[in-house]
Parts: C-alpha cells; sequence; structure tokens
C-alpha cells in the first residue's frame, strides 16, 4: 500500500516536472545563442504551435523582455502561427518570448519559449586616414601607425578594424606585392599600428582601413602617397647658438642632421625670439640651403638674448615636420649703446630753495653692459658739478640712478649726461631745470579710463601759442608713496598729434611698463609737456629738453571694495540729534574711490540710514528719539562695493539745549521772589517775629543784685571743707516749696523760657523746667549753650565738727559769669533757712572724700532728682554749721 | 575602386548567411581583378629613375653601414676573409653595351643575391640571437634589394616595352650547406661586400644614364 503510494506520487512529480520543462510552442527563426539584431530596423518572428497543443493562436502572446507586445503587432498566419514585428531599439537586449495559455482560469499548464536578441550598428566608414612612421635612432620605424576618424555611433557589438598597408603594385606579374596589416578589436577604435618589417624607403603605399562587425563591414578611403609622406623625422641634433665678437648683430646657429642624407633629404627651418618673448621670427626656407648644418642670423639686436629653434622636414616637404628642438640661447656681442639715458628729475620745494633730484635709467637701446655715467650740471651757465658714476655689480641691478643737489628758486639748472659701455659713448641726454617762476605750460585736461585692463590716458595739448611740444612725459606713482625710485615711474611718448582732435592717446597696461598697474591701488598720473629749447653759451648752442608744468590725476585700473570701514563716534549727542563724524579710511585700504559715505543708526528694532557725500568727514543725525539708545555704523562705498565700519553706541540726551538753563532760571526767579515776599513779610511782621524768636528777657542791670555787693570779703583761705553737692529732693516738697515761694516770681518767669531751652550742665534730666535752677536765656540773651548756667548751692561748713570762725556767705556755684538772681535777690531768704532747710538738703555724696585741696568732681555733682536716689539725710550738726566756701579752680568770685 | 557590401544583414536565417559568404568571395573577387595598379609604362621616367637611384644610394650607404657592423660583429681579421675568394657568389661586374642591358645586368644580379642573402641571414640568426642587428639589417637589405629589383624591372619595361624581361630563375645559391663557423662569415662578408659593390655600380650606372635617356623638358622615353 505504501510502495504504490510512493510510486504514485513519484509519478505526479515526474509529469509535473516534464510539464513544466518542456513547451507546445517554438520561434522561428531560433537559435541556441544570441540572435543579433540591427538597430533601428524591424524584427520578425513567428510562434508555433506543436503538434498535439492544447492551445490555439488566439492563446499566443508576445513578450518582449517581459512585457507584452500589442496584440496589433500580431499576424496570425493560421490557427497554430501568429507571427510578430517589432521594431528594434538600441535599449532592446533581452527575450523576446512566446506565451501559449487559456486567459480564464485553467489547469492547462502555460508553454513558453524565448530567443535572446542582441541589437548592434553595421560599422560606419572609417575617414580621415591618417599614418605616421616616426624616426626611431638613425632609422624610420618599421611600426606604421595610422589613425582615422571611427564615427561618433558606437557599433554596440564586437568589431574588428583591420589596417592594411601595402606595396603599390607595380606592373610586375612575378610576385605579388607585399601586404602588411594589423587588427584592432576595439568597438571604436580610431587608431592602429602596422609592423612592417623593413620601413619601404622610396616606396610607394596603399593604406586602408576596413571594419567588420557582424552586422555589417565597411571600407576606408585609400591612402596611396610614397613613404616619404610618412616619415616624421627627428628634430635636428645637437642645435646651438653662438655670438660672433665684433659682429653685435649676427649669431651663428650650428647643427646635425638627425638622419643619414641617403636615408632622408632634410631641409631645415630656425626662428628665433629675444629671450622672455613669444614672438617668434622664423627664417625664409629659401635662404636656407637644403641639408646644411650651419647657418648665421644676421640684423640681430646687440647685446640681446636670443633664443633658437629648428625643425626639418623632407627637402621636397613630403614628411611630416619633426617637433621644434629644444631652445638653444646665446647673446649677441655688444655695440656702444644707441639711445640716450632715460633722465627726468624730482624737484621737491624746501624752505629756501629746491631739492632737484634727478633720476635716470640705461638708455632703451644701450646695446650692452652699461659701465658708467657721465653726469654734468651747470647752474646759471656755469659748471656746478661733473661726477662720473661707475656701475658695480649691485648698481647694475638697480634700475634707477639717482642724484640730488639743491637749486635756489632764482637760479637755472642744466643737466646732460652720457651712458658708456665696453663698446662706446651713448648719445647726450638733457634736461634744463628753469627758474621756479618760468615754468612753461602744462597740458590743459587729462582724463583716464580702463579699457579692457589697460589705463588710457588722455589730455588736451598746451594752449596754443606756447613753444612746439617735442614729446610728452607720464609719470606715475603708487600712492600712498614710499621709496621714490621704487615706486616713481616714467615713459616718454611722442606727440603724436591728431589735428582733427587735438587729442593725445596713450595706452598703458600692465605689461608694458617697468611697474605693473596692480589693481585696487591709486596712482597719481601726471602729464608734463616735454619742450626743447635752445640756449646759447659762449658762441655754442645747445639744446636742452625742458618740462612744462604737470598735470595729475589720480587712477586705479579697478577698483574694488574696500577693505576696511571708517571708524566713526558721535561728538554732540542732544536730545534729537547727534553729530556723528569718521575718519577718512587709508588709502591702502580704500581700493577705490570712495563714492559716498551711509550712516545706519537704530534704535530698538527701527533702523534709519542718512547718505553722506565723499567729501564729508561728519553728518548730522536728527529726528532722534531723547534719551535713547542708538546703535550707528558707517558704510563706506566705492562703485565696486561697500564696506561697513563698526558699530559704536550713544544715547541721546533727556533735555535739549537751554531746558536746563530754562529750568534753572525759572526756580531761580521762584525762590528770588518767594524770599522776597518772605523777607517782605518779616518786615512787616518783624515785632512778631523778634517776640517769637528773641522772647524778652529782663535786664539784670535793672536787678536789685546789681547793685548788691556781699558785706564780707571772701577769705582765700578758707579751710578745706567737705563740698556737698546740694540734691533736691525733688519729693521734698516742703523744702522745694519754701524756695521757690522765695523765687517764685522770677522762676515764673524762667519756666516761661525753659520750654525751649535743653537744660543745664548738658544733663538731659536738667530739661525738666520744674527742677532747673539754670537758665540759658538767663542774662544776656547772646549766651549760649555753652555757656549755660549750672547752679549750685555750696555750703561751707567745718570740717568734721569744726566750726569756722564766722559764718562764710552762701556762694551759688556757677559756670556763669551771671549772678544768680535768685540768690541775689533773696539772699536772705538764702540766710534764713540755711541752718533748718537747707542742711537738709545737703549731705556728703557717697564716696566724695576729697583730700585738701583737690576740686571736688563735677560729674559727682549731678542733680538729677528723677533719678538719683535720695536717702534721708541724719541731720548733723556739724553740717547745720556749714558756711559757704570760697569757689575754687575756675568759678568767679561772686 | 571603392567597393563594400552593403545591406548584408541576414536575421540569423542559415539560408541567409550562405548567401553572404558568396556575396563576399564575389567582392573579394572584384577586389582583387580591380586592385590598381600603377603601369609602369606611364610612369615618368626621370621620376622613376631617380627614384631608382635614391633608392640604390639608400641600399649602398645602409649595405655600408651593414658591413661595418657585421665586420664589428664578427671579430677579429674579417677585413681578410673579406678579400677572399669564394666561388658560387654572384660578382659585382654590371656587365652589357646598351643601356637596357646594363639595366638588365643590374636586375639579374639583384636577383641572383637575394638567395645568398637569405642564406647570409639564415646563418647570421644561428650564430648570433635571431634578433641581432646584422641580421635584422640584412632581413631589411633583402626587402631593399626586392624593391629596387621592382624598379629596375619597371624601368626595364620603359626602355623596352616589347620585349620581356628574362626573370633569372630563383637557383640555389650552390654554397655546400655544411659550412663551418668561419666559413659562414666568409661568405656573409663576402656577398654583402660584393652587394655593397653592385649597388656602387649601379648608382653610377643610373647617374650616367639619367641625362641620357630622361629629358626633363618632354619627360619622355629616349634612347640613345
Amino acid at each position: 500500500m505504501d510502495s504504490s503510494l510512493h510510486f504514485l506520487l513519484l509519478m505526479m512529480y515526474l509529469l509535473y516536472a516534464v510539464g513544466s520543462s518542456s513547451s507546445c510552442v517554438r520561434i522561428l527563426p531560433d537559435s541556441g545563442q544570441k540572435i543579433l539584431v540591427e538597430v533601428g530596423k524591424e524584427f520578425t518572428a513567428t510562434c508555433h504551435l506543436l503538434k498535439g497543443s492544447r492551445y490555439t493562436a488566439d492563446d499566443i502572446e508576445w513578450l518582449l523582455e517581459n512585457k507584452s507586445i500589442p496584440k496589433e503587432k500580431y499576424f496570425k498566419i493560421n490557427e497554430t502561427a501568429v507571427r510578430v514585428t517589432v521594431n528594434i531599439s538600441s535599449n532592446v537586449n533581452g527575450w523576446l518570448k512566446c506565451r501559449a495559455a487559456k486567459e480564464s482560469l485553467s489547469y492547462e499548464m502555460p508553454c513558453l519559449y524565448g530567443i535572446s536578441l542582441t541589437t548592434g550598428y553595421p560599422p560606419l566608414m572609417p575617414k580621415n586616414l591618417t599614418c605616421i612612421a616616426v624616426q626611431e635612432h638613425k632609422e624610420i620605424s618599421p611600426n606604421f601607425k595610422c589613425s582615422w576618424d571611427p564615427g561618433t555611433r558606437h557599433p554596440l557589438i564586437d568589431t574588428t578594424y583591420t589596417l592594411y598597408v601595402q606595396e603599390v603594385f607595380l606592373e610586375y606579374k612575378t610576385s605579388a606585392p607585399e601586404t602588411y596589416s594589423s587588427i584592432c578589436k576595439e568597438h571604436l577604435a580610431s587608431s592602429c599600428t602596422v609592423y612592417l618589417s623593413t620601413f619601404p624607403h622610396l616606396m610607394d603605399l596603399r593604406v586602408w582601413v576596413e571594419v567588420n562587425n557582424t552586422l555589417g563591414s565597411a571600407r576606408s578611403d585609400e591612402l596611396v602617397r610614397d613613404a616619404s609622406y610618412f616619415v616624421k623625422p627627428n628634430p635636428p641634433l645637437d642645435v646651438r647658438v653662438q655670438g660672433e665678437v665684433n659682429f653685435s648683430t649676427s649669431l651663428m646657429v650650428t647643427w646635425k642632421h638627425p638622419i643619414d642624407v641617403n636615408t632622408i633629404a632634410l631641409r631645415y627651418v630656425i626662428r628665433f625670439c629675444q629671450a622672455g618673448s613669444s614672438v617668434w621670427t622664423e627664417v625664409p626656407e629659401d635662404l636656407m640651403h637644403a641639408y646644411t648644418e650651419s647657418f648665421r642670423l644676421q640684423s640681430l639686436q646687440p647685446y640681446t638674448d636670443y633664443v633658437v629653434q629648428m625643425r626639418c622636414i623632407h627637402e621636397s616637404h613630403k614628411s611630416y615636420w619633426s617637433d621644434w628642438s629644444a631652445n638653444a640661447t646665446d647673446r649677441t656681442a655688444e655695440a656702444k649703446p644707441a639711445s640716450h639715458p632715460d633722465l627726468w628729475r624730482i624737484i621737491q620745494p624746501t624752505a629756501h630753495s629746491r631739492k632737484v633730484t634727478l633720476i635716470w635709467m640705461a638708455p632703451v637701446q644701450s646695446n650692452g653692459k652699461i659701465l658708467r655715467y657721465d653726469l654734468e650740471i651747470s647752474q646759471d651757465h656755469e659748471m656746478f658739478e661733473r661726477r662720473i658714476v661707475r656701475l658695480n655689480e649691485m648698481d647694475q641691478i638697480r634700475s634707477h640712478q639717482t642724484y640730488s643737489m639743491d637749486v635756489p628758486p632764482r637760479k637755472v639748472a642744466a643737466i646732460e649726461i652720457t651712458a658708456t659701455n665696453s663698446a662706446g659713448v651713448s648719445p647726450k641726454a638733457t634736461l634744463f631745470i628753469p627758474r621756479s617762476d618760468q615754468e612753461l605750460p602744462g597740458v590743459q585736461h587729462i582724463s583716464w579710463s580702463v579699457d579692457d585692463g589697460q589705463l588710457q590716458v588722455e589730455w588736451l595739448h598746451p594752449p596754443p601759442g606756447g613753444p612746439r611740444v617735442s614729446e610728452y612725459l607720464l609719470e606715475w606713482v603708487k600712492v600712498p608713496e614710499g621709496e621714490f625710485q621704487l615706486d616713481r615711474h616714467w615713459k616718454k611718448v611722442s606727440p603724436h598729434i591728431n589735428s582733427n582732435t587735438l587729442t593725445e592717446w596713450f595706452w598703458t597696461g600692465p605689461t608694458d611698463f617697468h611697474c605693473d598697474f596692480k589693481p585696487f591701488n591709486r596712482y597719481n598720473i601726471s602729464v608734463y609737456p616735454m619742450y626743447s629749447r635752445r640756449f646759447q653759451r659762449s658762441n655754442t648752442s645747445f639744446r636742452y629738453i625742458q618740462a612744462g608744468r604737470p598735470v595729475t590725476t589720480a587712477a586705479y585700473i579697478k577698483q574694488g571694495s574696500p577693505l576696511e570701514g571708517p571708524t566713526a563716534r558721535v561728538t554732540k549727542p542732544k536730545k534729537t540729534s547727534a553729530e556723528v563724524t569718521w575718519e577718512e579710511i587709508p588709502l591702502d585700504s580704500q581700493r577705490g574711490f570712495i563714492t559716498g559715505y551711509t550712516i545706519f543708526y537704530k534704535t530698538g528694532n527701527i533702523e534709519k540710514s542718512m547718505q553722506a557725500e565723499a567729501h564729508l568727514r561728519s553728518c548730522v543725525l536728527t529726528d532722534l528719539t531723547s534719551e535713547s539708545d542708538y546703535v550707528v555704523h558707517v558704510m563706506v562705498s566705492t562703485v565696486a562695493g561697500t564696506k561697513n565700519g563698526s558699530d559704536f553706541n550713544f544715547k541721546t540726551a533727556k533735555y535739549g539745549d537751554g531746558e536746563v538753563e530754562l529750568i534753572v532760571v525759572v526756580v531761580c526767579f521762584i525762590f528770588l521772589f518767594l524770599t522776597v515776599i518772605i523777607i517782605i513779610f518779616c518786615l512787616r511782621k518783624r515785632e512778631v517775629i523778634k517776640r517769637l524768636l528773641w522772647p524778652r528777657v529782663p535786664d539784670p542791670n535793672d536787678s536789685s543784685i546789681a547793685h548788691w555787693s556781699p558785706d564780707f570779703s571772701v577769705k582765700t583761705d578758707l579751710p578745706k571743707e567737705d563740698v556737698s553737692v546740694v540734691e533736691v529732693d525733688v519729693f521734698d516738697g516742703k523744702s522745694l516749696f519754701e524756695e521757690d515761694k522765695v523765687v517764685l516770681p522770677l522762676k515764673k518767669d524762667k519756666y516761661l523760657s525753659e520750654e525751649h531751652s535743653s537744660g543745664i550742665g548738658g544733663s538731659s534730666c536738667m530739661s525738666s523746667p520744674r527742677h532747673s535752677v539754670s537758665d540759658s536765656d538767663d542774662g544776656d540773651s547772646g549766651q549760649t549753650m555753652a555757656s549755660t548756667v549750672q547752679y549750685s548751692a555750696v555750703v561751707a561748713s567745718g570740717y568734721k565738727g569744726q566750726t569756722p570762725d564766722h559764718q562764710a556767705p552762701v556762694f551759688a556755684r556757677s559756670e556763669s559769669t551771671q549772678p544768680l538772681l535768685d540768690c541775689e535777690e533773696h539772699t536772705e531768704h538764702l540766710y534764713e533757712g540755711s541752718s533748718q532747710s537747707r542742711n537738709s538738703y545737703f549731705r556728703r555724696g557717697r564716696g566724695l572724700e576729697l583730700a585738701d585741696g583737690e576740686e571736688p568732681n563735677r560729674s559727682s555733682l549731678t542733680f538729677c532728682p528723677n533719678k538719683e536716689q535720695v536717702f534721708p539725710i541724719v541731720e548733723d550738726p556739724a553740717v547745720s554749721t556749714s558756711s559757704y566756701m570760697a569757689q575754687q579752680n575756675g568759678y568767679r568770685p561772686q | 575602386m571603392n567597393c563594400h557590401v552593403s545591406n548584408m544583414i541576414w536575421l540569423s536565417q542559415r539560408s541567409h548567411t550562405k548567401f553572404r559568404i558568396f556575396l563576399l568571395i564575389l567582392f573579394l573577387i572584384a577586389v582583387e581583378l580591380m586592385q590598381p595598379t600603377i603601369s609602369c609604362r606611364t610612369q615618368n621616367c626621370s621620376h622613376l629613375l631617380h627614384r631608382s637611384l635614391k633608392l640604390t644610394k639608400f641600399m649602398n650607404w645602409s649595405t655600408a653601414e651593414l658591413l661595418k657592423i657585421y665586420k664589428a660583429s664578427q671579430g677579429d681579421s674579417t677585413d681578410l676573409i673579406c678579400d677572399m675568394q669564394m666561388d658560387n657568389v654572384p660578382v659585382s661586374t654590371i656587365s652589357g653595351q646598351s643601356i637596357p642591358e646594363r639595366i638588365l645586368s643590374i636586375y639579374t644580379h639583384l636577383k641572383e643575391f637575394l638567395p645568398h642573402m637569405r642564406t647570409v641571414m639564415e646563418q647570421q640568426k644561428d650564430l648570433e640571437p635571431p634578433t641581432n642587428p646584422v641580421a635584422e639589417g640584412i632581413n631589411s637589405m633583402i626587402t631593399h634589394i626586392r624593391h629596387l629589383a621592382l624598379k629596375v624591372n619597371c624601368f626595364l619595361q620603359m626602355l623596352q616595352p616589347n620585349i620581356p624581361i628574362p626573370e633569372p630563375a630563383e637557383r640555389p645559391t650552390g654554397i655546400p650547406t655544411a659550412q663551418n663557423i668561419f666559413q659562414q662569415k666568409a661568405y656573409g662578408c663576402i656577398v654583402l661586400s660584393r652587394l655593397q659593390e653592385l649597388l656602387s655600380q649601379a648608382v653610377h650606372e643610373q647617374k650616367s644614364i639619367r641625362s641620357k635617356i630622361c629629358s626633363k623638358r618632354t619627360k619622355t622615353l629616349s634612347l640613345n
């Protein structure tokens, strides 16, 4: 059972495998390999249903590169065959398949068959066939290389180019012509080389190219030439050039033949140029004999380096030209200078004279190495200086030679200079320097422009009527000027007069002069008319060149944007305006003519700008907001660009001009007005004010005490007794009452005034008017607090029970010079109660056991009834008999 | 004539392939038949003689150079062996009375030298590396001899257009193959020396007849 099942499965698998690999259709043309088809052509194939197929022609579908071909291109031949025609494009490169399948769902296995297509082009005919055989060693190489134009169409398939070289078949039947060929298998070969074993000298050759691929073949036009036509010889060997002594205008050129004359007879060509130049001069061929090995170049410039090159060709021009030989260089011999030195001067006025710097260069046609200059200078027709300037090696390198001298403004100077080399002396160059006030006129106008990288200067002739201009001198100097010998240049131009326009044109460019005009640099260009003046001196006529007055202009060969912006600042910030000033940027940084400035100022997010002309260096910004911060920068412009300067800040003022002054004036006026009002008021109310400020104080002179005098003399040698401080017990109403009764009339006034007093003795405790026995307002009204009166009742008593001899008067201690009115007025009261009432209020202070003669401490004599603790004093008879002691140490006896 | 087959495209059908091969054969036959040949009779006498003379001069110079190289490569005493007498080597003497006879003599001698030169070349290839300059020079000289022979033959046709030019048979050199090295060196040197003599005489011969048989003015052949 199992084996039968396995067999069944195996059979099903084989059936499926066979069915899937076999096909019921075939395609004609059929090929096991790729079928090559030409691009652009139509390709037709037919799909046949094999016998026994269950499909019909309607079930056939064509696929090209797995894409279904539209049914319109089908042609049903019969029920079993369908033909299709497709256009072959260059990108077709894949399978053309025929598929037979039911469109509806079916268990039938689809049939599929395909052929592989490859596309390509037939080859194009090669064109422009050229061949060459170069020289190797002393023979012509047998490697014959030909080149051609294969066309631009890629054949897409393998293509073979076959180059044929055949000796031209003469009418000679005995042997076949020798034919050489070479095959180059490239899709687009453009050259191929054939080996000829021996180069066929003096034989005619026929050359052609055949191209073949599967789709076709092509053959180039034949090239039939003598074999020498294809030869390219080497350039002449060992080319040398040599100057000849005493022949300053000729050079001898020698060379050797690159190949033997029996192989190829050659003709040579020489070309030469001055060293550094790229303009070659070719010697005409007819001047050179064929197959020579030397030639003399003539009509050359003396003392000039020449570069010589040579090449050769078959004598009958039947070959290619060889390459040019390597450079051979030599210098012609020296000749005496043919032109005068180039002399110029620079005049710089000084305080009392003129500093004239002569500057000259070697003659343009120096024709040799200048060994020395002979300089002769005369001032006011008298010989001033005769100098020989010999040039050493360093001087030879320098392009300029200079000589400086002082020429007073009232003197003329004439300069002559010659240059000498090993062959002779040059013509003389002259220059005349007139008096300062005798300058000849200059040109009328000068302008410049840049055209195609060249600076073109234009000027007008000097005004008519003046002397004739012999030539013009253009001087240019880079500014800012450095060392003038390096930066100053000049050139003389002949006056080519255009009579129609009276305009003189002059071209210059970066390569025409010793000094290149560098872009972004400013040059001052001056035009001097040069006059030829004849002078008579000692029956001899001299001709000198004199320069007219210069006219100068500034120019740029190319302008650029400035390198840096102006550095600006605000000088006068006001409430709504500010003046911005800036410095002109350095010339080197300008790189062009300044066309203007733009001032940008910004506060918050609001930015404004203001234009300023190029000549301005300051600008006033208006309509600003008061007390605002502004950011400002200045932009400088040229025709080629702009550059911003750095930002800076400023703040507008709060007040405008005069506002502060106005406020001050108004306030002052108001203050003055108020002052006047107050003064008037005070004058009117002076009595009231007087009373308020200065209350009426009784005149002590009117007091009775003024006439009081003690009836005893003050004993100066009073025994030292204890000094007790009178302490008034505020709570002792009896004693106070008794005293108060005595001094009541006086105290009444005092109390009124003491409301404005700070008290006596500096103690705050004394501020109480009730207990104060002092009065700052007492006596003279001019007394101050410092002169406040401190009153104390000092009672002189016997010491420790000793009774004094007599009853000492009672003194009131005071710092004031004012007498104690109370005491003076009521001394009788003091006497009356002294033994009773007073004693009860006198006691020895704690710790006040004073030595003899020692002044009691004032601080201990405080009088502060509010705070000091009052101890009941035991009535001491000794104390009760106390008497007044004379006050010592600063107390004025009263 | 420039002929080529166009549209020879067959679309993978074998019948088309056969047809294409047939067309190609026809094309090659046509090309061969229409091969442009330069008729010697239409050649410019002066031009032909001039080129022949220049080729002869070149060969004379080349042979002299080759002989120097040969002598230098063969060792010492080659000057002596070059003067040896050896039979069967073509002589260099141009014979004949009339110009055509002398030209024919040149032609015949050139043809006679060819097998000897080939023999010498083979011997030199055996003696030296195959790419030695002597062998290469001899090989080139063989080519030049053939080229000169063509020109002389053409010139003979111009001189005697109605008389067929007898072709000397390519016979063996007659030199025994079993030569020792010395004999080979001597043989080669003698062949080259005699060839140079022949070429030198040929130069003189052509120079002498240049003004006699070719008139530049008419550019026609004139026989004495």
